[in-house]
């Protein structure tokens, strides 16, 4: 196994920034090309009128999943040297739950939003000081929110450790569902769209 | 302070990180750059006859530069140890200190920015001197001495651009400053620098044009000049290889790669490329960000040379 | 000679050849880095920043603060994510020109005014800052990353993301329809 090439010391902390600044590019160049510059076309997603934010995302994770799956099966990539976050159930769920509603009032989440304000979506600019300002509350309260914050702590844990499935089961059933997503996708997409046009004629 | 640094001290064993040169160098190198390629541009806009025109951001260049050049005195002023002590500079001449060189090159730049202003008075200030004004009236008589101002500013902008590279590369101390392609390297950077500034501040479309190519040519050899720079030191001594490391892959590298190479010249390049060929529209964002690569080159090489060491080969 | 180019912006690419495009950086970072992607972790060290230049005391008190501060030898702007992220400015704004994407506008729909919009954006970027940083990470960090790693609390986290998007949905519609 030879990869990742960072934690097999193949460069140093100094250059892991100038790949971090190349990566970026190409993470905003994607993001861009799939339309998430658009405040409009993300949120959408959520009245049903256009999946672009499933259908890019499924496909990216798919894509990285099954990318890496193979990669480690062949012994290139030591998968258990690729960092994960350590799971803190509770917080998380919350969390998602306050991203789920900043993310269809805003329009944006933070990523997509350094790609709106660099196409020049002023919206953007504004929700990227909202952001800031959020973090800037959370710091600041986070004495009184660290002991909720450090709850539920389950460690670094997968799927497959958790319900004991094999991993390349588990991204069979992942492939199927997300394929299974994108039909589903289509015609939503294709039922809303002949509703509208009903509702206007 | 400068012979005390090359005689005794250029040793990490007295000064681990010696870092005797704060923001007022690099400022001073950036801004000298800077005013170099503006007047190297605004003589060749002179000479090729633009003044004619009315709108003309010739008209303006040589004022802007006696102000950024009076910025950069200042911070080179800020920087001295012995402010009192400044006028000492001028009482002598050492034909092989660059400072003496760049005390007395100074004094001449600002009687030729001087006189280029005198080519179109701006409005606000005409008839205040009236010397000035009979003085411009007489050179707008005489075109030939307009063409002599003109090749006169693209001169001493050459001299005064290859100084700032100078002036570090004579300080045999530090050993990534021991290129021959460092002048070479602060002068087209300072270059692409003016000519992104000429571009942003312009209204007139055949300049902005003019300059925009020009700025891609001025990035593109600057791209020469580092790989000239890098593999000249590269294939130098140890001392030299580890000193140009400092920049390729050690503590600068995130620095150099990223805001120096990547936004300072390849990005804004890029986009150049595709705007002068009429792909894509003409915008602030790449003149904006060659400026800035230009100020962070000067930041990045001045401390980055500070940092590199003759005895670090041998001790560690 | 025209010197004004003036072009209309081209529709976007295929979502699934995005996502593939996307999926692929994921996967390069994965084999590169040996991590994944993220965004909101910059602005945190943005943020930390700002505040400890405001009150340096204050912040080496924080936990929060303090973790992006680190043993305090090198700035926290000197980071993984904060470089990931201005590259993602820089890829932005590459892809949005080739395409004639860049234009100064504020997403909207025809039903609320433009200060209702920015006000709008600014309290959702509010509450998309809080969750994130309760949440270790954003759509990028925890959804995508982590998705791709079956992760199990980047999945009940995305899961959680469409759930409350979903319900939050018909309360904001007058924003966007």
């Amino acid at each position: 196994m030879i990869a990742p090439f960072f934690k097999y010391g193949l460069f140093g902390d100094d250059v892991s920034l100038v790949v971090a600044f190349i990566t970026g590019i190409g993470f905003g160049f994607f993001l861009e090309r799939g339309g998430f510059n658009s405040a409009k076309k993300l949120a959408a997603q959520f009245y049903f009128t256009d999946l672009t934010v499933f259908k890019v995302m499924f496909t990216a994770i798919i894509t990285a999943m099954v990318g890496l799956y193979y990669l480690s099966v062949i012994g290139f990539v030591d998968l258990s040297l690729v960092y994960l976050t350590p799971t803190f159930l509770l917080p998380q769920v919350v969390g998602g739950l306050l991203l789920g509603f900043g993310f269809v009032i805003g329009g944006y989440c933070p990523g997509t939003s350094c790609v709106a304000v660099a196409t020049g979506r002023i919206d953007a600019m504004v929700y990227l000081g909202g952001i800031m300002f959020g973090i800037l509350v959370f710091g600041e309260v986070f004495p009184l929110v660290s002991n909720f914050y450090l709850s539920t702590p389950m460690g670094q844990i997968t799927l497959p450790q958790l319900t004991g499935l094999p991993y390349g089961l588990l991204v069979f059933l992942v492939v199927l569902m997300a394929l299974g997503g994108f039909v589903g996708a289509e015609w939503v997409e294709k039922k809303m769209a002949s509703k509208k046009a009903g509702a206007s004629l | 302070m400068i012979q005390e640094l090359t005689t005794t001290r250029h040793n990490e064993l007295i000064d681990p990180t010696l870092q005797i040169w704060g923001w007022q160098i690099p400022i001073y190198l950036f801004i000298g750059g800077l005013v170099a390629g503006i007047m190297i541009i605004s003589g060749y806009l002179v000479l090729k006859g633009q003044y004619k025109k009315n709108v003309f951001s010739c008209f303006y260049l040589p004022q802007i530069s006696l102000i950024l050049l009076s910025a950069g005195m200042l911070a080179l002023f800020l920087d001295l140890e012995h402010k009192l002590s400044v006028w000492r500079l001028y009482t002598t001449f050492k034909i092989t200190s660059p400072m003496s060189w760049g005390a007395w090159i100074l004094v001449i730049i600002y009687p030729v920015l001087f006189l280029n202003t005198l080519i179109r008075i701006p409005e606000r200030f005409q008839n205040v001197i009236p010397l000035f004004d009979r003085l411009s009236a007489f050179i707008n008589k005489h075109p030939v001495l307009i063409k002599n101002i003109g090749i006169l500013n693209m001169f001493v902008g050459t001299l005064l651009g290859m100084y700032t590279g100078v002036l570090l590369s004579s300080l045999g101390a530090r050993p990534l400053w021991n290129s021959a392609m460092l002048w070479m390297l602060f002068l087209v950077s300072g270059l692409s620098s003016a000519a992104a500034f000429v571009h942003l501040i312009t209204d007139d479309a055949y300049e902005r044009e003019l300059l925009a190519k020009a700025d891609n040519a001025f990035l593109t050899l600057e791209l020469f000049a580092f790989g000239g720079f890098i593999s000249g030191l590269l294939t130098s001594t140890r001392v030299h290889i580890q000193a140009i490391r400092l920049l390729l892959d050690g503590s600068y590298a995130a620095y150099f790669w990223v805001f120096v190479i990547g936004l300072g010249v390849v990005v804004p390049l890029s986009i150049q490329l595709l705007a002068v060929n009429h792909k894509i529209k003409h915008s602030p964002v790449a003149p904006m960000l060659v400026i800035a690569g230009g100020l962070i080159l000067r930041f990045v090489i001045v401390f980055a040379g500070q940092e590199s060491h003759w005895t670090s080969g041998w001790i560690r | 000679m025209s010197l004004q180019v003036e072009k209309h912006p081209q529709p976007y690419w295929n979502p699934y050849v995005a996502g593939i495009g996307l999926g692929l950086v994921l996967l390069a970072s994965f084999v590169v880095m040996g991590r994944g992607l993220g965004a909101s972790g910059a602005f945190s060290s943005l943020v930390t920043v700002g505040v400890q230049a405001v009150a340096p005391i204050h912040v080496a008190h924080n936990e929060f603060y303090s973790e992006y501060i680190g043993d305090g030898t090198k700035s926290p702007l000197k980071d993984w994510l904060v470089f990931e992220v201005l590259g993602v400015f820089v890829g932005g704004f590459i892809s949005g020109s080739l395409a004639h994407r860049v234009t100064k506008v504020v997403e909207k729909g025809p039903n609320i005014s433009t200060r209702g919009r920015l006000l709008f954006a600014f309290a959702g970027g509010g509450l998309m800052g809080i969750g994130a940083k309760l949440a270790r990470g954003c759509t990028s960090g925890q959804a995508l990353t982590g998705g791709a790693l079956f992760n199990v609390g980047s999945w009940a986290f995305m899961m959680m993301v469409f759930g409350g998007a979903y319900a939050m949905a018909y309360f904001v519609r007058r924003q966007w329809q």
